[in-house]
């Protein structure tokens, strides 16, 4: 076995001759259920969980007080004006939902291409889909006004209403793109989690911990038949699920793309907004994870090459949406129209140029130090330039809903102005998310465990013998 | 040997329990593997192996079928398209059906049903309808969930999912014998053999839960219930209303006495004479109140008119249905007005406003032989209603009159009739007095004329 290798061997470096080790420390399988269970396992959650998620909490209040104080006075307590009918809820809602995307990329598309070192992160990377698309969902939720008739927004009849949804408006498909993407990510989440959780269980030692994880569980065994189903149906979610992510973020940006404003009406749009997607998300993983694998000592199970690897992928969205920056201003130049040009315009030198140059700062610019392997292998440089991403992406909302304030005739034109209560809503919704991420991190498998263990060096060896045996038996 | 098999069963496991597999331990997927394919080719069926992950290679070495789960999902997928497409067209593009009618949403002249417009949604609907399925689909085919499973009495099975990997043979497969079985696995390479036995003695629900589960099933009973009870029944309260919305408002209506903006002590109203509303500005009249044109409006020549008591609906009101003195009269215009022109459209415009107003007690003809007429006349009869008949419009009376009393008539009602001029616009009745006048010119008999004509006829023709 792999006992004798040294814990600190570095996988960063490239060997043609063989694949690095995505396990480090030569783990058995019981050393990796432990090192994963512990986390749940240990008596206290480590101190910095607990500063964390007090913090969380308290963001959380201050989201339930800004929510109960919009619901009794509506809407009108935000910022949004004429022209800014959609102000901060929209902006945060794509913030968040494209957020989520990263999960789904990492569980599902880079499943379909093989790519083994998603084990290790795809469990925490489909959670943080979950809660991002919580947060995301909340802002429209809200920003209908009487959210006490929310079901309108489905296709129920209502005597009241007596009408049904428009199915050719952007925004019903967006109420689908994001009720299913919510939906299936759950259910693959669940699924993938649930030989985690019966693992769980078979750990459990009180009866309470017993009865919710038996539950949660179904009665899972592991029996190669359930395993042989379930292999199956765990390939067809990810292949439903790939095409589904890019939908999903299309489908947000068609709610700009299809309407006529200047600055809007691109074709460009959904695959930029798919590749901010995926680079917003990359980022949040990154952030999120670096203190986790600290703080639960995971490091020989997310190891350096992995973080590497989603900081390779940072940079590379980060370089596409860089590029579809500069397309859209040489559309704008080439397709001649005076709108279009005045739009781009204004938006690098206009009323709001200072968030169009802390967005090309944060996502073209600054993600250009992951070309340094220095800043790809050290913690702290990697998530306070994954912070600077998100910052980015947040503006790059921004920037493309101000073009409201411009619009064609001059005298339309307005100004938008958050108001104390759009702030405390964007910073409350970290707080959901937070605690939610923090409640996984305490309750649930953070890693796929069995998914680790199917690509641990132990079970590579074993396949390669396997392999051999195979043959022999058979001639 | 299945017979020896059969022999022995009850001697070993006594009446508490039964053998139901010997579980056989293996430390990596290696032996798993090996160990499976040795126990298929010693004849086994009925087995079943368990691991922490799945591993690779041992489908082949249990002899485990493909799945047709894709094939179940491929099926709900077409099924969820279909109904995708079925429900944008029904509830977008139609608008009749005897439940739920649809809606036709017209949209910037955009075709009701386009399939680009409806793709997103459709695909949607068939990634959540296959997700459903595939995930369902999944432990449904797997048997999952299970209450219970006797396999997971025994400790050791717990490292099934950590670290260690199973070979499980069960004793209803023909090739099974505890001693021989036994034998085979520790040949195989088991570290650990362990059986699995039924507990026979403990099959029964647990008392509280049955409990539990009876009064859940009531519980389940009283929604439909309750509903049973209420439907088709009255109430006298308003309906419970949920969300107001915009259904209530707080206003002043017209003629009301206006809010106190002061206090109790020292009242003082909004409005200085206390209404709640503002009369118009003198000198201004509201759109459509310029009435000054007497020939037009009123149908008499400008500066004849007789004092407002004694003609009009006041008049005809204070009257009741005793038979009015003959009010002094205005002089009636006898052309019409300058604004009217009379002419073929006009006319058949007045038929058809007559056909709807009039007919009922003057008739089609007009000689006051209308539905409403002839039940009244009976009802008179009997001394049930009071009752003037109503005119016949070719009685020579009415033929004299000029048109500007016709209009009066239609205008303000005359006996029995009433007013009809908040029912009827201006033109409209002019329309009407033309085809009065039409109708006069038929030459159609009164009923008095025709009873003259017999009195008359009659002896000459004898």
């Amino acid at each position: 076995m792999a006992a004798s290798v040294d814990l600190s061997l570095d996988n960063t470096y490239e060997d043609p001759s063989r694949r690095a080790d995505l396990v480090l420390g030569g783990m058995t399988y019981g050393d990796i259920t432990d090192n994963v269970a512990e986390i749940w396992e240990a008596g206290r959650p480590p101190t910095a969980w607990y500063i964390v998620f007090g913090i969380a909490v308290v963001l959380l209040g201050i989201l339930g007080v800004c929510l109960l104080h919009l619901f009794f006075m509506g809407v009108g307590v935000w910022g949004n004006n004429n022209p800014v009918y959609w102000g901060f809820p929209i902006v945060n809602f794509v913030f968040w939902v494209g957020i989520g995307h990263a999960g789904t990329l990492i569980s599902a598309i880079l499943f379909l291409f093989r790519q083994n070192w998603r084990t290790s992160i795809n469990r925490a990377a489909e959670a943080m889909t979950i809660f991002a698309v919580v947060c995301a969902g909340l802002f429209p939720g809200v920003h209908i006004g009487r959210i006490w008739v929310f079901y309108w927004l489905f296709p129920v009849p209502t005597e009241h209403l007596a009408m049904w949804p428009n199915f050719r408006s952007p925004l019903l498909w967006d109420v689908f793109a994001v009720g299913t993407y919510a939906t299936v990510s759950l259910l693959f989440w669940y699924m993938g989690m649930v030989p985690d959780i019966a693992t769980f269980r078979d750990r459990a030692k009180t009866k309470l911990q017993k009865i919710i994880y038996g539950v949660l569980s179904l009665g899972w065994t592991g029996s190669a038949r359930a395993w042989h189903r379930y292999e199956m149906a765990y390939t067809i979610l990810a292949a439903l699920a790939t095409p589904l992510v890019l939908s999903v973020h299309t489908i947000v940006s068609f709610d700009f793309a299809v309407s006529q404003l200047p600055g809007w009406h691109t074709t460009i749009f959904p695959p930029y907004f798919v590749a901010g997607a995926i680079f917003s998300g990359f980022a949040m993983v990154v952030t999120l994870l670096v203190p986790c694998r600290s703080l639960f000592k995971l490091e020989r199970l997310i190891t350096i090459r992995h973080l590497e690897n989603m900081n390779k992928i940072i940079m590379a969205t980060g370089l596409m949406v860089g590029t579809a920056y500069g397309i859209e201003f040489f559309i704008a130049w080439y397709g001649g129209v005076d709108y279009e040009r005045f739009a781009f315009i204004n938006r690098a030198f206009g009323n709001y140029g200072i968030s169009y140059w802390i967005m090309v700062t944060c996502n073209v610019f600054i993600p250009q130090l992951f070309w340094i392997r220095w800043f790809r292998t050290n913690l702290v440089a990697m998530v306070i330039i994954s912070i600077f991403v998100n910052i980015g992406m947040w503006f790059e909302r921004f920037v493309i809903l101000m073009s409201l304030t411009r619009d064609f005739l001059p005298s339309s034109w307005g100004n938008f102005y958050p108001s104390m209560i759009d702030i405390l809503m964007l910073i409350g919704s970290f707080g959901l998310f937070f605690t939610l991420f923090c409640l996984f991190c305490r309750f649930l498998p953070i890693i796929a465990i069995s998914e680790v263990k199917n690509v641990s060096p132990q079970t590579l060896h074993a396949h390669g013998h396997d392999h051999h045996e195979e043959h022999a038996t058979a001639h | 040997m299945a017979h020896s098999h059969k022999h022995e069963k009850p001697v070993e496991t006594g009446p508490k329990s039964r053998l139901i597999s010997l579980v056989a331990q293996f430390d990596d997927p290696h032996a798993l593997v090996v160990a499976c394919d040795r126990a298929r080719e010693a004849g086994y069926k009925q087995f079943d192996a368990y691991s922490p992950f799945p591993v690779h290679g041992i489908d082949d070495a249990i002899g485990i079928r493909r799945t047709r789960l894709p094939f179940f999902v491929l099926a709900v997928a077409l099924g969820a398209c279909v109904f995708a497409l079925f429900l944008q067209y029904y509830v977008n593009a139609t608008d009749e059906s005897p439940i739920f009618p649809g809606y036709k949403f017209f949209i910037s002249g955009k075709p009701l049903f386009s399939l680009p417009a409806n793709i997103p949604v459709t695909f949607e609907i068939i990634v959540l309808s296959s997700a459903f399925a595939t995930f369902f689909g999944m432990w449904i085919l797997n048997g999952l969930p299970r209450l219970a499973n006797p396999l997971q009495r025994i400790p050791m099975f717990r490292r099934a999912t950590n670290d260690k990997f199973f070979l499980v043979l069960e004793a209803k497969d023909d090739k099974f014998s505890e001693n021989r079985s036994r034998q085979q696995l520790e040949e195989w390479g088991a570290t650990a053999i362990e059986e699995c036995h039924e507990d026979l003695t403990d099959q029964k629900i647990p008392a509280g839960l049955r409990r539990a589960g009876i009064l859940l099933l009531f519980a389940l009973l009283l929604p439909p219930a309750l509903i049973y009870r209420v439907s088709g029944m009255t109430y006298r309260q308003p309906r419970l209303h949920v969300v107001p919305d915009m259904d209530w408002q707080d206003r002043y209506n017209p003629q009301t006495r206006g809010p106190n903006i002061g206090t109790p002590e020292r009242p003082r109203p909004l409005f200085a004479d206390g209404r709640a509303m503002r009369k118009p500005v003198p000198g201004t009249i509201a759109r459509g109140d310029l009435t000054e044109n007497d020939e037009y409006f009123r149908g008499y020549k400008t500066g004849t008119a007789p004092s407002e008591s004694q003609s009009g609906p006041y008049a005809a009101i204070q009257d009741g249905m005793a038979a009015p003195e003959t009010p002094p009269e205005p002089e009636w215009v006898d052309v019409f007005p300058e604004d009217i022109t009379v002419d073929a459209d006009f006319v058949k415009r007045g038929k058809q406003r007559f056909e709807i107003y009039c007919v009922a007690c003057h008739g089609y003809d007009g000689n006051g032989e209308g539905l409403v007429n002839q039940r009244a006349v009976s009802l008179a009869a009997t001394g049930d209603a009071a009752w003037t008949a109503a005119k016949s419009l070719h009685d020579p009376a009415v033929k004299s009159q000029p048109v500007g009393r016709i209009f009066d008539t239609i205008s303000n009602g005359r006996a029995t009739m009433g007013p009809y001029k908040d029912q009827i616009p201006v033109k409209d009745r002019w329309a009407i007095a033309a085809y009065v006048k039409a109708l006069q010119k038929t030459g159609i008999k009164s009923p008095a004329d025709l009873a003259n004509d017999q009195g008359t006829a009659t002896p000459a023709g004898n």
